[in-house]
Order: C-alpha cells, then sequence, then structure tokens
C-alpha cells in the first residue's frame, strides 16, 4: 500500500528578536519524519510547547517549514500554493464555538470553501451541502440555521461537515474532541471512525487524552519539547512503552483505569 | 455523622410566564471526610448544586428543599444572614477558572493575605502584619509552592495555571474549611498538572481530614480520587454509590452508557471499534422532557418513564430510574 502523506526532516525554527552579532533563534519543531497512509490514524501526544500544534500548523501550510517536504500522493506540496493543499488537507479546531463565523448561517459557512475550490453551480453545491449534512449526521434542514442555535456537539459536527465537504485526503483534528462531554464525545468518534472507512481518510488525531488516543490510531508519536521521544504503532507503544516520558503520560492518566479499583 | 444531608433540594429559574426547574430534587449527603465526586455533563446543574450549598446563588433562581442540614443544624429555619455566617466558616470553594477568578489588579500576596481571618491573629498592629504575612507563606508552602517571594509578588496573568489553582487552594484553606467543594478544579489543564492538582487535595484530605466535593464532567478523571460518586444527569439525580459500585455495576442505563462510553475504562475492547454512545444530545433548559429527563435519549425507556421515578435504594446504591438493572435482573 503506497503512503499518502509522507513527510520528511519537517522543522521549523523561529527567529528571536536580537541583533545581527547574537542572533538567536527558537526552534519548535525538530526534524520529523513519517508517513501516513489511506485509512489509517497518526496520533500525536504532547503537552503544552512540545510541537504538535506548529506541525498541524505546518501541515496545513499556514506556517512555511524551515526544512523539509511534505508530499501527498507523489507530489511535492510547495509554501504558497494552496490551490491543491487546501482540497486536500483539511484541518477541525479545538473551539467550534469559535471557529464558526456568527453572523452567517450554515449554508453560507459550508458554501465558502465550495466557492473557492470547485466549478460546481448552485444547485450542485446545494446538494452537495445536503448531502454533507446527512453524512455527519444532521438535517438538510438546518442549512438555513446560524451557529448559535445548535450546540456543542452539534456545532463540532458542521465543522466537520466543513471539513469533509471537500473530499479530502488528510483531515487533522487539533484537540477536536477535547471540549466535547463524553457521551458526545464517542458519539463523535464513532461518526469519524465511520467516515474514515466510507472515504478512505487519513487523519492525523493531535490529543491529550490518552484513552481516545489507544481506542483510534494506528500509529503513535510522542513529542516533547519539539523532539520526537517515541514513535511506532499504536499497541506497541502503550503496551510496552521504551521512553520514561511516555511512562509518566500514561501513568499520570491511569490507563489502567478500573484495574486500580 | 453526617456532614451535611440535603434531601430534595430544588433549584428553579423564574421566566416570563413559567418557571424553569434547572435542578430537580436532588438529594447529596456527605460523610465527614469523604470525598465525594458529583458527575454530570455540562448543563446537569452540577455547578447550580454548588453554589446553592454555597449560597451564593443569584437572587433570581429560588431555592426550596425539604431538608439541608449542617452538622445536625437546620439551615433552612435560619436567616440568611445567620445561614452565611455558618457556611463562611466552615466551607470553601475552589473554582473553574482560577485565572479568572483570581483579581488581575493586585498581587498574589495581597490576595492571600486578604483571606486570613483577622481575629485569628494577635499583638500590635506591625505585629500582626508580621504573622499575617509568615501565615500567607505558610499557606503557599503547604499548597507546593516553593519560591513564595517570586509568588507573592506577581500578579495572576504571570503565573501558570496550576500555580493559579494553587493559589486558589491555599486561599481556600486559609479558614482551614471543614468541607471544601472542587468545582472542575483541573479543567482546561494539562494531565501531568492534574494529577498534581488531585494529589494536593487528596493528601489535605488525609492529613487534615476535610472532606472534598469534587465536581467533574468526566467519569474517568473522578475515579481515581473519590470514595464514593453521586451522577447528575439535566439536573436530575441519576445514582449514587461508592467509587467501585459505580464503576463496576451501574444501576442506571445512563452511568452504563458513561462507563461505556470512555475508551480508557474499556481496555479489552478492540481498537477502533465502534463506542457504546446514547444517540442524541442534553436537552436545553427551554425544552425538558417531562418525566425522567434521561427518557428520549434512554434505550430502556417506557411508557412509565414518563412519571419521574422515585430513589431507590440497594444497599446504600441509590438509583433512580423504573427499569435499573436491578430490577431486571442483569446484576
Amino acid at each position: 500500500m503506497s503512503c499518502l502523506l509522507r513527510v520528511t526532516d519537517l522543522s521549523k525554527t523561529y527567529k528571536l528578536p536580537g541583533y545581527w552579532l547574537n542572533r538567536k533563534t527558537f526552534t519548535a519543531l525538530d526534524p520529523i519524519t513519517f508517513s501516513v497512509e489511506a485509512n489509517q490514524t497518526l496520533a500525536i501526544v504532547g503537552e503544552v510547547g512540545s510541537g504538535k500544534s506548529t506541525l498541524a500548523k505546518l501541515l496545513v501550510g499556514a506556517e512555511q517549514p524551515t526544512t523539509g517536504t511534505i508530499e501527498l500522493g507523489n507530489e511535492i506540496l510547495h509554501d504558497g500554493d494552496f490551490s491543491e493543499r487546501c482540497q486536500k488537507v483539511r484541518m477541525i479546531f479545538q473551539d467550534s464555538g469559535t471557529t464558526l463565523n456568527p453572523s452567517l448561517t450554515i449554508q453560507q459557512i459550508l458554501d465558502e470553501p465550495l466557492k473557492l475550490n470547485t466549478q460546481l453551480n448552485d444547485i450542485e453545491r446545494i446538494d452537495l451541502m445536503r448531502e454533507t449534512l446527512k453524512k455527519v449526521g444532521l438535517l438538510p434542514e438546518h442549512l438555513h440555521f446560524y451557529p448559535h442555535m445548535f450546540s456543542g456537539g452539534q456545532k463540532q459536527r458542521i465543522s466537520l461537515a466543513r471539513a469533509i465537504i471537500l473530499q479530502p485526503r488528510v483531515l487533522i483534528l487539533d484537540e477536536a474532541l477535547a471540549a466535547l462531554d463524553p457521551s458526545l464525545r464517542s458519539q463523535m468518534l464513532n461518526l469519524l471512525l465511520d467516515l474514515q472507512q466510507q472515504m478512505g481518510l487519513a487523519f492525523i488525531l493531535i490529543s491529550q487524552n490518552l484513552g481516545i488516543v489507544r481506542h483510534a490510531s494506528d500509529n503513535l508519536i510522542v513529542l516533547k519539547d519539539g523532539k520526537v521521544v517515541e514513535q511506532g504503532p499504536t499497541q506497541q507503544v502503550f503496551s510496552n512503552p521504551k521512553d520514561k516520558y511516555t511512562k509518566i503520560l500514561m501513568m499520570s492518566q491511569h490507563l489502567k483505569l478500573g484495574h486500580g479499583i | 455523622m453526617n456532614l451535611f444531608d440535603i434531601r430534595n433540594l430544588s433549584i428553579s429559574l423564574k421566566s416570563n410566564d413559567t418557571d424553569i426547574l434547572a435542578v430537580d430534587r436532588v438529594s447529596l449527603a456527605m460523610k465527614e471526610g469523604e470525598v465525594r465526586g458529583l458527575v454530570g455533563e455540562s448543563g446537569s446543574g452540577k455547578s447550580l448544586l454548588a453554589q446553592a450549598i454555597m449560597g451564593v446563588l443569584d437572587p433570581k433562581w429560588s431555592v426550596t428543599a425539604d431538608r439541608f442540614h449542617w452538622r445536625g443544624q437546620d439551615l433552612m429555619n435560619l436567616s440568611p444572614h445567620e445561614r452565611k455566617a455558618i457556611i463562611a466558616k466552615d466551607v470553601a470553594m475552589i473554582f473553574q477558572e482560577p485565572m479568572l477568578s483570581l483579581d488581575p489588579t493586585t498581587t498574589i500576596g495581597e490576595q492571600v493575605e486578604e483571606a486570613i481571618d483577622p481575629a485569628s491573629l494577635e499583638g500590635n498592629f506591625w505585629q500582626r502584619r508580621k504573622a499575617r504575612k509568615s501565615e500567607a507563606i505558610r499557606l503557599l508552602h503547604k499548597v507546593g509552592i516553593k519560591h513564595h517571594e517570586i509568588c507573592t509578588s506577581s500578579y495572576p496573568h504571570e503565573l501558570t495555571e496550576a500555580i493559579c489553582q494553587r493559589v486558589m487552594i491555599a486561599i481556600a484553606l486559609a479558614k482551614s474549611p471543614i468541607l471544601l467543594i472542587a468545582d472542575e478544579p483541573t479543567a482546561a489543564m494539562e494531565s501531568r498538572n492534574q494529577g498534581q492538582i488531585f494529589r494536593l487535595l487528596a493528601s489535605l484530605n488525609q492529613l487534615k481530614s476535610m472532606s472534598i466535593l469534587l465536581i467533574s464532567h468526566d467519569l474517568e478523571n473522578v475515579t481515581h480520587w473519590t470514595n464514593t460518586i453521586t451522577v447528575m444527569y439535566s439536573g436530575q439525580f441519576v445514582e449514587a454509590g461508592t467509587t467501585k459500585q459505580i464503576f463496576k455495576s451501574p444501576l442506571h442505563p445512563y452511568t452504563r452508557a458513561l462507563v461505556d462510553s470512555s475508551p480508557a475504562a474499556n481496555i479489552e475492547l478492540p481498537p477502533k471499534s465502534r463506542l457504546k454512545a446514547l444517540p442524541g444530545s442534553i436537552p436545553i433548559l427551554q425544552h425538558l422532557p417531562i418525566g425522567c429527563r434521561l427518557g428520549p435519549r434512554c434505550p430502556k425507556a417506557q411508557r412509565k418513564c414518563v412519571t419521574a421515578p422515585k430513589a431507590k435504594n440497594y444497599h446504600g446504591h441509590v438509583v433512580s430510574c423504573h427499569f435499573n438493572m436491578k430490577e431486571s435482573g442483569k446484576v
């Protein structure tokens, strides 16, 4: 099976203010190499400041990498060239309440990526929007609603609809499940896993909840201060963590919940 | 002896034409030295309940209860002023977002000193001032802040979330309370800091036999730190029992669903398989279903569920459901 997304030696350094003789730099992400196949989920675990959000920004093209290349399929994605990238790589954010424009209806929110990226006419666009809403478990009538009329779980579904409406290949979930209540979180997780099966999506799951990571991911990267601490198949890492930091993370979340009580 | 005992507490909001019952006849009792978890999803009224216990609710909410005892004393018969005096002496509360709850315009040192009871200090004004300073430093040390010099002279925005939460706990401890109500003390905090805060609370519970009411939206987070758990859903009482009872043999369909939906609790579940989840979402306050509020989402709902069920007690495991697992003989 050929890999869908291949990242080679990707790194990011920020320049800090300083004179030309003592220029300082800050390394947010040390060179990282990984690949993701279709239908697979790569989880990225780490604390605040570990560079996992930097990695997400680099992948969608919101930041320019210092070194390294990102290959999608067999094509290299260049900086600043969004015609291909924003159709194929989509992202969902943590707080769905603030990422939806409150002054637009759901129809307008979903219409925007279609107008910018496709040559579909009005009727085709509406049909596609209705179909996508059904796919994420909402009703076609919801097109005329405003974001404030939905609950938190439904808003997250709308962000998901906006992400999958362009038939992407890679979906980046930046803490997308963290702000949801437990019963809605498992609903959403089920929905994501179903969509992965149907559409052959590759997920990059950025999360702090190791329970979800263990359940939903195939491969795992543990980051600490921009460096890769551990990398490998999820089952293997969880059953036999090699690094001390991974063990600390697992212990702090009591991953053997239910055995201790 | 029970620390406090609440029976059928209801909190309602007067709207234009009808009363909205946000918390519907919830009972809660705690023993001394107990750590009780109060679990419910957002909008289940758990924060309202905590605020009603503290007596800090807005006057627009009306609170009624059949019984509200504090260490054997009936608080319902007292005037609000007397009630406040008792509660303020013995109960302390820490809030969800420590950075927003602290005063951004004063230094941490001043805020901690302000919380110290002036009656506990002796001597002339210069002696009292010195005693107050050293007491504030002692409190900060107690919650695990080593470098008090840096901390006392900084403002809340200069410190991290976890340190701010420790300061909040220090302020709450200033009056050495008997009961500490912790309203989601670790929300929006990293898992390692969460562990630190929970360990601190657990050690205070052990060393000072301080009772803790731990409020959380996630069952997973609290199971390790609590003796007993009360589960609420949409303002109604669901189930109460020891942590083991709730986790190993939940009787209510909702608790069952909460335990089943947690991926961390179901280690034996194959990866990427479907998790069990309740359909639908939590009802909003304007459109509450009648009877058992879980009704529309419940897999076991029948016609009987349009009347609210009475709580049944099975050897200390209290459940409020017509068709609980004990009735249907599954446990």
